[in-house]
């Protein structure tokens, strides 16, 4: 298994959130600034590679009868650890994403690898697969965060870019840039039907573009074999 | 005696794995316990010094319906009142001067809607003309809707409702402290 593929997997034809379906919850809830969207991308991303590669380094003495509740243990272990950090370093952040950072202990996606990547590979591959699928996650909140700011609210990049003294601030009081004039936002975005709405187009997006691309794959091999 | 075995050793790693990782959460909460504490202390004082400066704060005995009551150095107190809003709870500072007029609120933690009822807490031009709208009025503090003087931010009537109740209530609670 090469780093491409497993960055492909990550990103695309595995992405855990439009493709794998996982961790739908606070996907929908969160993604209304740039702010919340890379700050839970990053932090899922941190808490899936730490929890991938524990899991995997102790994989061996794991007892098949009690996996999950070791899984949830050290899962748990790490969003505590991360949700402490936050609070303390990044207050505005955890401010802002409030309960959806304990809440990544019920996450899909990180119980979900465990089971099904890091309690069989070896270390070094559920750390990359921890990257690329945390990678993968934070894609999806971003681009969701993008189109539901840009839209619903008139802004890019609120709470995190345009900061009264710099250009990135990180404690949330980023104006972010206006592009549509305020009051002309379509408001229903932000709300939780507009994270339905956006979530389910980009995944017939998704789906339509992956299988053009299987038929043509399927095309040129036909061609191959005439 | 198999059996035993058998059963005892899956435990005994759950144990082993359940304690290492809350000897490392001790740690790191050991660590991370000062910072915590002080961020949130500070918070709370940059809320009070927003809605009513003074040199000190005297801490007093909360009265019931609100959070917490400061008696500020110069005159008048400073209320924390929490209410409900429509995403969740709404907590602020409310200043209160002696003539028991509102001189200011700061909304220190909520959820509301990003876009609508967030505006109330945020630091933009909409959020600092909502807030201000308080300034100078004596209780009790109503949205026009309810036939008050505050006019309610767009799409979030809920959220404007639950400022104006919480600063009625901290209104109300100093006209009672006598």
């Amino acid at each position: 298994m090469n780093a491409k593929k497993q960055l492909t997997e990550g990103l695309i034809t595995n992405n855990p959130v439009l493709v794998q379906q996982i961790g739908l919850c606070a996907t929908m809830a969160i993604s209304t600034t740039l702010f919340n969207g890379i700050g839970m991308g990053l932090s899922v991303l941190i808490i899936l590679t730490c929890c991938n590669v524990v899991i995997s380094a102790i994989r061996k003495i794991i007892p098949e009868q009690v996996r999950l509740a070791i899984f949830v243990v050290v899962i748990a272990g790490f969003v505590t650890i991360v949700d402490l950090l936050l609070q303390a370093f990044i207050p505005a952040l955890s401010s802002a994403l409030g309960v959806f950072i304990p809440l990544i202990v019920v996450n899909c996606i990180i119980i979900g690898r465990a089971e099904a990547f890091s309690s069989k590979e070896s270390v070094f591959l559920s750390f990359r697969d921890g990257v690329f699928q945390g990678l993968g996650y934070t894609c999806v909140l971003v681009i969701m965060c993008l189109v539901r700011e840009l839209l619903g609210s008139g802004t890019i990049g609120g709470g995190l870019l345009n900061g009264a003294n710099s250009f990135i601030t990180l404690d949330g009081t980023g104006a972010g840039f206006r592009i549509i004039p305020e009051g002309f936002g379509a408001g229903a975005l932000v709300l939780p039907f507009g994270g339905f709405l956006t979530l389910g187009i980009l995944m017939a997006v998704m789906q339509y573009a992956l299988r053009k691309s299987n038929e043509k794959k399927a095309r040129k091999e036909k061609e191959v074999k005439e | 005696m198999k059996k035993t075995v058998d059963f005892i050793k899956p435990a005994a790693i759950l144990l082993v794995v359940a304690a290492v990782v809350a000897l490392v959460l001790g740690g790191v909460n050991m660590l991370t316990e000062d910072t915590i504490a002080r961020n949130n202390q500070e918070k709370v004082e940059s809320a009070m010094q927003a809605v009513l400066p003074a040199a000190s704060y005297e801490q007093l005995e909360a009265p019931e319906g609100i959070d917490a009551l400061y008696e500020a150095a110069g005159g008048g107190w400073v209320v924390q009142v929490t209410k409900s809003g429509s995403q969740g709870n709404v907590t602020m500072m409310v200043g209160v001067d002696t003539d028991l007029k509102c001189t200011g609120i700061s909304i220190t933690a909520s959820s509301e809607t990003a876009g609508l009822g967030a505006i109330a807490s945020q630091q933009s031009t909409a959020g600092e003309a909502f807030r201000s709208q308080f300034v100078g009025l004596a209780s009790p503090v109503a949205v026009t809707k309810d036939g008050g003087q505050i006019n309610a931010l767009t799409g979030a009537t809920i959220t404007s409702r639950a400022v104006s109740s919480g600063v009625t209530a901290a209104l109300d609670a100093c006209a009672n402290l006598g």
